[in-house]
This record gives C-alpha cells, sequence and structure tokens, in this order.
C-alpha cells in the first residue's frame, strides 16, 4: 500500500506541476480524474487553488511534496504589518512631536500665574526680601547685612551695595529710619528655578537727628524695581537688582 | 491533518512574520501614547491660560504705551489709537474727553513717547477674560523750546478681553504713601 500511494503521490505532483505549467487546459480534467484515488472526499478543497489541490494523502505528511510549494516569498501578512509599523511609527513620531512643540512654546515654559504656588510663594518672599533689603535702621545697622546675606546671591550682592551704600551712610549720619515697604508685585516669568518680579515699593525715610525735627514727617517716594530671582534648597533669593538705569 | 498544506509555509516564516507583528505592536503602542500625549498637550489649560497670560500682558503693555504716546503733529492718528486701545469705562472717558484733550495738546504742542521698562500680569482669570497688569514705564516729553524730560511712571491697569482681544479697561499710577502720584 504505501508503495502503491507514493506512485500516486508522484503522478499527482506530475500532474500538478503540469497544471501549473498549462494551468488553464489541463488542471480541470486531471483533477476531475483523481477523486477516485483519494481516500477522502475532495469536495471541501474544491474552492482552493489548484496548486494547493493535490495534497498527499493522510499519512503522507512528511513527504516531499511541501518542497512543492512556491519558494517562500513576502505573505500579504507580512507586506501589510510592515506597512502598518511604518505607519504607526511615524505617525507615533509625527505626534511625539506636535505634542512637544505644544509644550516647548515660551509661553507654556514660562509658569507666571500658571504655577499658582510658586508664584505666591515667589512674590511674599519678595515682599519679605524687598523690605529688609532696602530697609535701614541707625539703631539696629548690622540688620541690613543680615538681610543682605540672607537674601543676596551673584551679582546682586555688589549691585545692592552700590545701591544702597551711599543711601546707608547718609542714614547712618542723619540716624534716620528708611522703612520699604511693597505695594504691588507682579511675577513677569517663571522659567524652572529663575524667576523675575516687578516691585512697586513706597519707601519712607524719617529723620531721628534732633535739628532735623522738620523733617519729622518723613519723606515718601515710590520706586519701581524688577528683580532677578534664583531658588537654592527652596528658598528664592535675589540674584539681580534692575533699578532701569536710575 | 488538513492543516497539513499550509503548515510548511508557516514553519518557515513565523520568525518574519512574527517578528513583524511584534513590531507593529509596539509602532501600536507609540502611536497610542503619542497619539495621547499630543491631544493631552492640545488640551492643556495650563497651556492655554499662559497663552492667555501672554496675550494679555503684551496688549497691556501695548497699550499703555500707546496711551503714553502722543505726537501733536499727528494727534487723530495717536487718539484713534488710544480709543482702539481700550473698552469700557476708559474708553468712554477717552471718547468723551477727546476735543478738549486734542487742543490743550494742540496748543503745548508737545510730543510725547513712551518706552516699556517692564511689565507684568498681577492677576488673570481667562474665563471672565479679565486681568490685572502692573507696566513700568519711561515716559519722556519734548515741548517746543525745552529739553525734553523723562519720567518714571508706575501704571496699573485693568484689562478686558473684548472679542478675543485684550484692551484696556482702567488706568492709572500707583499711589505713594497713599497718596497718588503725581
Amino acid at each position: 500500500m504505501p508503495t502503491t500511494r507514493h506512485h500516486l503521490n508522484n503522478a499527482r505532483r506530475r500532474q500538478a506541476r503540469a497544471a501549473l505549467r498549462t494551468p488553464v487546459a489541463t488542471d480541470t480534467p486531471r483533477d476531475r480524474a483523481e477523486p477516485p484515488a483519494r481516500p477522502r472526499p475532495a469536495a471541501p478543497r474544491a474552492t482552493t487553488p489548484v496548486v494547493r489541490d493535490a495534497p498527499p494523502p493522510p499519512g503522507a505528511d512528511t513527504d516531499p511534496p511541501r518542497q512543492r510549494t512556491p519558494r517562500p516569498r513576502p505573505s500579504r501578512a507580512l507586506v501589510a504589518l510592515c506597512l502598518l509599523t511604518l505607519l504607526l511609527g511615524g505617525f507615533a513620531g509625527w505626534a511625539h512631536s506636535r505634542a512637544e512643540a505644544l509644550r516647548d512654546t515660551p509661553a507654556a515654559r514660562d509658569t507666571a500665574l500658571s504655577d499658582t504656588a510658586r508664584t505666591s510663594q515667589i512674590k511674599g518672599q519678595t515682599t519679605k526680601a524687598v523690605a529688609a533689603l532696602f530697609s535701614y535702621d541707625h539703631a539696629d545697622p548690622e540688620a541690613l547685612d543680615r538681610a543682605a546675606g540672607q537674601w543676596l546671591t551673584g551679582p546682586a550682592v555688589a549691585e545692592h551695595r552700590k545701591l544702597f551704600g551711599a543711601i546707608r551712610t547718609r542714614a547712618a549720619q542723619q540716624k534716620a529710619v528708611i522703612t520699604t515697604t511693597v505695594t504691588d508685585s507682579a511675577v513677569e516669568r517663571i522659567e524652572g528655578d529663575r524667576a523675575r518680579v516687578l516691585v512697586y515699593a513706597d519707601q519712607s525715610s524719617v529723620s531721628t537727628a534732633g535739628d532735623k525735627k522738620a523733617d519729622d514727617d518723613g519723606t515718601y517716594a515710590g520706586a519701581m524695581l524688577a528683580l532677578d530671582l534664583e531658588r537654592h534648597k527652596g528658598r528664592w533669593l535675589v540674584s539681580g537688582i534692575d533699578t532701569f538705569g536710575r | 491533518m488538513e492543516r497539513a498544506t499550509s503548515t510548511p509555509a508557516r514553519t518557515r516564516r513565523p520568525p518574519v512574520t512574527a517578528l513583524a507583528l511584534v513590531l507593529a505592536l509596539i509602532a501600536g503602542g507609540f502611536a497610542g501614547w503619542a497619539g495621547w500625549d499630543w491631544y493631552d498637550a492640545a488640551h492643556d489649560d495650563t497651556v492655554a491660560y499662559a497663552e492667555q497670560r501672554d496675550a494679555a500682558l503684551a496688549a497691556g503693555e501695548q497699550a499703555v504705551q500707546n496711551l503714553n504716546t502722543l505726537d501733536h503733529r499727528s494727534l487723530d492718528r495717536g487718539l484713534d489709537l488710544w480709543e482702539s486701545s481700550t473698552t469700557g469705562e476708559l474708553h468712554d472717558q477717552l471718547v468723551s474727553g477727546r476735543d478738549a484733550f486734542a487742543e490743550q495738546v494742540k496748543t503745548a504742542k508737545t510730543v510725547t513717547t513712551a518706552k516699556v521698562l517692564s511689565g507684568a500680569l498681577t492677576e488673570l482669570d481667562d474665563r471672565a477674560g479679565r486681568a490685572r497688569v502692573m507696566v513700568a514705564l519711561r515716559v519722556t516729553v519734548k515741548a517746543p523750546g525745552e529739553a525734553s524730560t523723562d519720567k518714571d511712571s508706575r501704571m496699573l491697569g485693568e484689562l478686558t478681553r473684548t472679542d478675543g482681544h485684550w484692551k484696556l479697561s482702567a488706568l492709572g499710577q500707583a499711589p505713594v504713601g497713599g497718596n497718588p502720584a503725581n
């Protein structure tokens, strides 16, 4: 029996090859001629392509017929998968760049006002820093140095000394009390650990020297300045003082 | 047994097909994530808020500068600009006082220019379309036969959004020591 089957298979293979070469002319009649030799009904396979229509019968699984299948060429599924991968990958890259572009605008990087916690923290610390840095009491001249040490960093140290040095000397002579109070402040921008704040402040100066009674009511002046701030260990320090060239 | 015919093809291709499938799935994952990320960024309230903030500040600075700029030689253009920069009560005041003010400037023959030194918003309600702005301004006035004088102004303004544009609805100087500055 196996021998017969083998011959049958060989015969079918030849037929199939012939069918491949001259598909229309030959395959139909031969195909029809075969069923009797088959152990299984051909009906279920009637719709399958001709090439596959000459399968080995059961038990002949390991037979050479499989070499008859066409050289492996990329299946439609594979091509579709590759295209899909390219499309999806392309979309991913494009969507990512769109998202980055949206987030990387100057407006989005600046969190002034939009980060309410940080904005109010900066305003609060600015108010304290300005009050400490631009006030002077002849009774406690060291307070100004402490304030400078506590609030200033970088170039602001020199800027503060230049701005307030002369005022301090005069205030010491006149035994004056200079009090600076922030009246308005607004955060211009916050970029990470850097910020810039615009400040309006009132500055009152009262001289307590005996011969200056007339000035006891003191003088008021409005000041405006912008401060650059930097965050160090959770605290905002003044790193630049801009008095707009005045 | 019936699948025997297709098995050869499968046993030969699996590595490539499976690899392609895995790659497609990975790409799909990235695409899904990036798409969501993009959607998220596009609908981020914070970004929209930040854009409104910058728009309001830019409009506020420009409007404050406009209202402190006037050349007696081109009064109409200057005053038109004043009116187009403002809305609400401030706008009404400017319109009603326009003629009298134009006369004054014509007589004084002054040229006033302004430069914004710095500006920032103190508050922004982007839903209501209201904001408050601080603008530090340097105003230069040139009168005929006199040297020009510089004066710094600490402006406080209120902005209102009308038809998508931010305009000044109030403007004044920050008071000093409880008294209005001059």
